[in-house]
């Protein structure tokens, strides 16, 4: 027992000093959690920031969508959390406000290269959590009115002059309609999931609403419009299941005029789409109502038990000074408005990514707030129950008014 | 110290390990984590205290909540209609296939391999799959359905809260179908012929040799089967989230999708967990008459 005891001693301390011997020759190690593959730029910008600091050693782990939540609530109830994570902007404010984020607030200050100001304000209010900021917006994307030039002409619309108002839109639709050639009006994602949330909140932000107040009379004329496109099969039905990217998939193919949906088209729909499509800001309530349309992408934040908070703050600093590859290398818009786009060539794209550009500066992000997936939910059903005639359109958004004012207490 | 030796070696000891190791894969494997997830149902719990096991103790709050949502009777009543639908139409389907199969025609056995197909995909491809086959604008099905002129507009299937859970069973029937039949085909092949010609020659018609013979020796494959499609069918998630994701306006919802949006969409493990017990509770009686119709089947 006792030799055991002094044997242990003299072995933790002969491993401390060679521990600490050690740690001066070799590199520290940062742990980098993200879903992108060598397609995007979380994975070439982590390689890349490795080999450019060779006294730091990047693990990186590429984590699938669905999973990377779930992943880090495990791994950090374990103790066992990687450095920095990329994280659905959504859910910042969950990690956020729980203090499982480091507070990067005095940090950026003293940054030479990230700046508070070259962020789009719905992207930066993402990371922010009381007053304080949590993250670095990795990338952002939103949604604007995409439409087919060609069905303009052909349906006698003047394709240089797309909707600007709900009800400009509303009468395209019925205009663009024609269900003998297989061509609905228009294409949207109304599916019970985040997806869902993400086309309807613009909606009700344009009216004065909010997650807050879901309920406002704009937000029920808004839900009443979709019922109305449903309704009169302006829409495909499916429009309650489907996701954006398989609607957009029937625009692409010519089986609908109009389609809400994101940059992240542009690359499949230049190389699918074979007619003149081009892009315009969301329609508004009426002429002259404030804008608003969806955030989406994800954030960088380093987890706040990270050993190595100096070098993942490093590692962010890398990858937000590459920000200006981030469209020409991968395709994805950076979160900042002082970046400046490239033209690719590619005349219908170039022209659309201006217009997704101007889109983000109304970009307002979902909540934040803690508690954001049962605030979504709460508004996926209202959307659901409304269109499939459960409940009007002012019934359900009062019950999700009601289920959510219960959340925020 | 010799006397356990031998003990362990060749005697009760020995016994006694070969019953432990399973016994103790079992509670590592199965029982804590059943344990944890009903002491979790009483709890209250969010993701920062996933990690450990102590935690506020709220009785049956979870359970109080989780009944008073307005959709809990809705999708409890889908779940049933899920489970009686899935398992009545596999097993009719399955047992069909198994008869036919039985007649031995020449490229029977080969055939029948065949179907084992859609038991070997992976749930996720069967549903992609089932996806594309029930679109409403351009499936496969319409298609074939207008062409026979059962239907006139298009149905859809997923997106129609009055078929949207219907296009999941369908799917499910198909995944599940030849299961049934490969194992019902097994108990037919283990019915002695001479019983049939005995029946035979006492002026027994088909449908009486059926009655009086094939079903009432199958009776212990057909209990055994029922109730390992009970498990199946209460598994069966994949299908759910490949092809309506419960939707709309959770139509198609049932417990075991409704458990996981819980847990993993909105982060209400306790809730998850709730419904969870619920249903091992369910598929314990399942398994309490699986085991009962296995042992007749070793007496008889």
């Amino acid at each position: 027992m006792k030799t055991s005891a002094i044997l242990g001693a003299v072995l933790y301390a002969g491993a401390a000093t060679f521990g600490m011997a050690a740690h001066a020759a070799d590199p520290v190690t940062i742990t980098i959690w993200c879903q992108d593959d060598e397609r995007q730029p979380g994975l070439n910008l982590a390689k890349e920031f490795g080999e450019k600091n060779p006294d730091i050693k990047v693990v990186y782990r590429q984590i699938h969508f669905d999973d990377v939540t779930s992943e880090a609530m495990r791994a950090y109830s374990t103790g066992q959390a990687p450095d920095i994570i990329a994280i659905d902007n959504p859910e910042h404010a969950l990690f956020a406000s729980h203090g499982v984020f480091l507070d990067l607030t005095d940090r950026i200050a003293k940054s030479d290269v990230i700046h508070k100001e070259d962020y789009f304000p719905g992207p930066l209010a993402s990371v922010t959590w009381d007053g304080k900021i949590y993250g670095v917006p990795k990338a952002t994307n939103t949604i604007a009115l995409y439409y087919n030039a060609d069905m303009f002409k052909a349906k006698g619309l003047d394709p240089d002059k797309p909707p600007q108002t709900w009800d400009e839109m509303v009468d395209a639709a019925r205009k663009l309609n024609d269900p003998a050639n297989n061509v609905y009006g228009i294409a949207f994602s109304a599916k019970a999931s985040e997806e869902g949330t993400f086309q309807f909140l613009p909606w009700a932000q344009m009216t004065g609403g909010g997650f807050d107040k879901i309920n406002t009379d704009g937000a029920v004329r808004a839900l009443t419009i979709w019922k109305t496109l449903l309704d009169e099969k302006l829409a495909s039905p499916d429009t309650l299941t489907r996701g954006q990217w398989d609607s957009t998939g029937t625009f692409n193919s010519g089986n609908a005029a109009m389609v809400i949906s994101g940059p992240w088209e542009l690359n499949r729909m230049s190389q699918e789409a074979k007619f003149d499509w081009r892009v315009t800001l969301m329609p508004v309530p009426e002429a002259g109502a404030p804008r608003s349309s969806a955030m989406g992408d994800f954030n960088w934040a380093i987890f706040k038990s990270s050993k190595n908070p100096d070098a993942a703050f490093k590692a962010l600093e890398y990858f937000v000074s590459q920000d200006p590859r981030v469209f020409p290398d991968w395709g994805q818009l950076a979160a900042r408005a002082n970046i400046e786009i490239p033209t690719t060539g590619d005349a219908k794209k170039d022209a659309a990514v201006k217009v997704f550009m101007e889109q983000l500066k109304y970009a307002q992000p979902r909540g934040p707030h803690p508690d954001w997936m049962k605030i979504s939910k709460a508004i996926q059903d209202a959307i659901q129950s409304a269109l499939t005639g459960q409940a009007t359109p002012k019934d359900a958004l009062d019950q999700a008014a009601a289920t959510i004012q219960g959340i925020l207490g | 110290m010799r006397r356990l030796y031998s003990s362990l070696v060749d005697g009760r000891g020995f016994d006694l390990c070969l019953i432990g190791i399973p016994l103790a894969f079992l509670i590592v494997l199965s029982g804590v984590p059943l344990i944890y997830n009903v002491v979790m149902s009483f709890q209250a719990v969010d993701m920062f205290s996933l990690g450990s096991f102590i935690r506020p103790w709220v009785g049956h709050e979870n359970y109080r909540q989780l009944i008073a949502q307005p959709e809990f009777w809705p999708i409890m009543g889908h779940t049933a209609t899920f489970l009686v639908a899935s398992i009545a139409g596999q097993f009719l389907l399955g047992f069909a296939l198994a008869l036919f199969f039985w007649m031995n025609f020449p490229g029977a056995s080969w055939l029948r391999g065949l179907f084992l197909v859609s038991w070997v995909m992976p749930g996720l491809v069967v549903g992609a799959v089932w996806n594309w086959l029930l679109s409403g604008d351009f499936g496969v099905f319409n298609f074939v359905l207008h062409q026979l002129h059962i239907i006139s507009d298009n149905v859809f299937w997923r997106s129609d809260p009055a078929f949207s859970l219907w296009s999941v069973i369908i799917a499910n029937i198909w995944l599940g179908a030849s299961f049934n039949m490969i194992l019902l085909s097994v108990g037919l092949s283990s019915i002695p012929d001479d019983l049939y010609e005995a029946a035979e020659l006492d002026g027994a018609g088909a449908l009486t040799r059926f009655w009086t013979i094939t079903l009432p020796m199958m009776r212990s494959t057909i209990g055994a089967l029922i109730s390992l499609g009970l498990i199946f069918t209460l598994q069966q998630f994949d299908l759910f989230a490949a092809i309506t994701a419960g939707g709309p306006n959770n139509s198609s919802n049932v417990a075991q999708y409704w458990a996981w949006d819980l847990s993993f969409k909105q982060y209400d493990f306790a809730k998850g967990a709730a419904i969870s017990v619920i249903m091992i509770v369910v598929v314990m009686l399942a398994s309490v008459y699986y085991v009962r119709s296995t042992r007749h089947e070793v007496r008889g």
